[in-house]
């Protein structure tokens, strides 16, 4: 093993908040203000600024997508947090990879607004950071042979997405693809990748307390050539908490990796330092998202479905930038009902606990911008 | 193991939940122990139970249905003639504990473990605050309640939510409580899925009684009739607030739009539940709820308050404060709109419903007997 590739997804939705039906036509304000800002200083205290402090310090490469949603939010409510990005990314160590602004489904269903969205995100991150991105993650990783026309029409050279267990029966996602479309395609490795994100405080684990030397040796001896772990950047503080060890861990994982022979990368460096092991295909869309692994996250029932139509018919909306905000794929993610182990993870980011709240307030939101459509 | 269950009603003679209760239960029971059920002798008790019946002749007062105490003067002459023929007609040999069900006998139990010492276990199926729907409770069932659960070795409360009344109005231990949700006989109800298509009727189904809350359903109603000027509304039972009520629909302007059934059957109601698209439960203090199980299990999706025992257990439901018309309204609203949400929730809280079994409340009151 020569590489650890580290990508980290960092986002956070505007949540919409409960909108009631009495006030449609009557009040027009749909987003969550005080919870978004609540949510954003917590996180940014707990996970944003001491994990990336922890990448500065360790000189630890990593490639970040980092969605417009999240930024604004984070210059609104917590403009410390651009301030430790934009160091971390001037010191040359991290990569920021390109998405949609608004963390949408827009790649599903529309090229042209997937490519405004797209465009959107790049001048912020231009503005921003100074940086043009040449690594692409679209969201929560959905991927298909299209959507890979898509970006590499864009011009992007590399795009990141899930070893679902029908790819890596065939591939092992520890070695970069080619995408049918050309793009340097990495995947993740879901089981190293869950070791840290899910496993790593689980006392029923085997392997629990995970130490970096461990975790490093696990590595060093896997066959290939690169090791993905992707995952949410708030999983350092945020999903485990400090009291884990979890930021221990990190600082002594580069060490340990190294003392074995193996590099830290991001996405750009470990595709080009690491030939392709020929092409994978993927027709049908897939994610990282729930067991599934493909988009019934998202349009898994009936509400959902209702949800997205509804959306997407609010095209010719005056107001642009709501309407995007309103594509965020979270809104939609908590109307999810599937049960089983999948329940849990989707009401733990469920402000509203309740799939049927979340369509609720949604759907009268949309009633109330179709509103000002029709006028 | 022999147990005593000091009962008041037993289906057919009355079916109120009661009488469906300890039939249920203790049919289930009756398979690994012995049982003897104790009630007042009515006529139309049937021949055959899972269990051995021993009726209790009263010469006084007039057997009713405890929860309709205002329709029945005679009503309280029959509990206390009751308690005490049961204290003389009791047969203690073999019984190693006494269950009472409700405050109209609890007397009886406490006199039986004064006298035998053998161990009592009580459950509340409702209190008297809920009964009266917060309003005027009456201080001398109050009292009955109060040393009930002082006496008890053992109280099983039918929620969460009768638990904690229990313990604050009653000062009961909380270490001798234990929570047994009711169950329901889901094979009464299996029939052909559903189709969600709209039928636009928004359903009150139950007591019309105040501790129901059946005007807020009321007002609500006609919030929503303002909105949706084809939804209809049903009100299926009887109770003492049945003309106050159809005086509040007629003030409210929506007489023309809203059905009152009167007393429905069993069957009757099942035809009911599987033709609106939402059931509505505004209950003031309900300790359980058998009706929004019954709902789910038919597939209607339901909105109940807070303040309604079962939705502890429950997360296919909607659920507001019983006086928030505004939000009953909003969200009777949303139910009648979207059928993708019907449908979502309807199929749901079906599965959600069908936990409910009589056999783990059987488990569960095992298991608080073998903890004497």
């Amino acid at each position: 093993m020569r590489n650890l590739v580290f990508y980290f997804q960092v986002h956070q939705p505007r949540r919409i908040r409960p909108y009631r039906r009495s006030e449609i036509g009557v009040r027009h304000d749909y987003f969550w203000d005080e919870r978004n800002r609540e949510i954003m200083q917590r996180v940014a205290q707990k996970c944003y600024i001491p994990a990336t402090r922890i990448l500065l310090q360790e000189g630890i490469p990593a490639s970040f997508s980092l969605s417009g949603i999240f930024l604004e939010q984070a210059a609104e409510y917590a403009p410390e947090v651009i301030e430790i990005f934009r160091d971390y990314f001037k010191s040359g160590l991290g990569e920021v990879m390109s998405e949609t602004y608004y963390h949408s489904l827009a790649s599903i269903w529309n090229p042209q607004e997937f490519r405004n969205q797209v465009e959107e995100h790049r001048r912020l991150v231009q503005r921003l950071f100074g940086i043009s991105p040449v690594s692409f993650r679209n969201t929560e990783l959905i991927f298909s042979d299209e959507i890979s026309r898509e970006v590499k029409g864009m011009g992007f050279r590399n795009m990141v997405t899930e070893g679902t267990d029908e790819i890596i029966a065939t591939h092992s996602p520890n070695y970069p693809y080619l995408s049918v479309s050309g793009l340097k395609l990495l995947l993740r490795n879901y089981r190293m990748s869950d070791d840290i994100a899910f496993r790593f405080s689980n006392p029923g684990w085997n392997d629990f307390p995970l130490f970096a030397d461990k975790y490093a040796g696990w590595v060093a001896n896997s066959p290939g050539d690169v090791t993905n772990v992707f995952m949410d950047y708030e999983t350092f503080g945020e999903h485990q908490w400090k009291e884990t060890g979890i930021f221990q861990f990190l600082t002594a994982l580069p060490h340990e990796l190294s003392r074995r022979g193996v590099e830290i990368a991001t996405v750009d460096r470990a595709t080009s330092d690491n030939g392709n092991h020929g092409t994978v295909s993927v027709e049908n869309p897939i994610s990282w998202a729930d067991t599934d692994r493909n988009l019934n996250a998202w349009l898994g029932n009936a509400m959902q479905n209702d949800a997205f139509n509804a959306v997407k018919s609010l095209s010719g909306t005056q107001d642009v930038k709501t309407w995007r905000t309103l594509q965020t794929s979270d809104h939609i993610y908590y109307m999810s009902v599937r049960n089983f182990a999948d329940q849990d993870v989707h009401s733990y980011f469920n402000p509203y606990q309740s799939p049927y709240l979340a369509f609720m307030y949604y759907m009268a939101i949309l009633d109330d911008l179709a509103m000002a459509v029709n006028k | 193991m022999k147990i005593a269950v000091i009962g008041w009603e037993l289906p057919p003679a009355f079916s109120g939940g009661l009488g469906v209760h300890t039939i249920n239960l203790f049919g289930r029971l009756a398979g690994i122990m012995n049982i003897d059920v104790y009630v007042p002798a009515m006529k139309r008790l049937g021949k055959n139970y899972p269990f051995s019946v021993v009726p209790v002749k009263l010469n006084r007062g007039v057997i009713g249905n405890p929860y309709e105490i205002e329709g029945f003067p005679g009503f309280r002459e029959a509990v206390d003639d009751y308690n005490l023929k049961l204290l003389e007609r009791f047969d203690p040999h073999g019984v190693s504990l006494v269950h009472c069900h409700d405050w109209i006998t609890f007397r009886a139990g406490e006199m039986i473990r004064e006298k035998y010492g053998i161990p009592l276990v009580i459950t509340f199926h409702s209190t008297e605050r809920d009964r009266s729907g917060n309003f005027n409770p009456q201080a001398d069932i109050m009292d009955i309640e109060r040393d009930g659960a002082r006496a008890a070795d053992r109280i099983i409360a039918v929620s969460a939510f009768t638990r904690d009344e229990i313990i604050r109005d009653y000062g009961a231990d909380p270490h001798k409580i234990t929570v047994v949700h009711n169950g329901v006989d889901n094979e009464h109800y299996t029939m052909m899925p559903r189709t969600y298509e709209p039928t636009k009727r928004v359903l009150y189904l139950g007591r019309v009684t105040t501790q129901k809350g059946p005007g807020f359903f009321m007002e609500a109603a006609a919030l929503v009739s303002q909105r949706v000027p084809e939804a209809r509304f049903v009100v299926a039972g009887t109770g003492d607030q049945y003309q106050e009520v159809r005086r509040l629909a007629s003030e409210l302007g929506i007489s023309e739009r809203t059905e009152f059934t009167g007393f429905v059957s069993f069957r009757k109601s099942v035809e009911i539940y599987r033709s609106s698209d939402v059931f509505v439960l505004p209950a003031v203090s309900e300790p359980f709820g058998m009706t929004v199980i019954e709902s789910m299990i038919l597939g209607t999706p339901v909105i109940i308050s807070r303040t309604t025992g079962v939705g502890e257990a429950l997360r296919n439901v909607l659920r507001v404060d019983y006086w928030d018309t505004g939000l009953i309204a909003d969200y009777v609203e949303s139910m009648l709109k979207f059928r993708s949400m019907r449908r979502i929730m309807g199929t749901m809280g079906q599965q959600e419903a069908s936990k409910f079994t009589w056999e783990r409340a059987a488990i569960d009151t095992l298991g608080v007997y073998l903890s004497i």
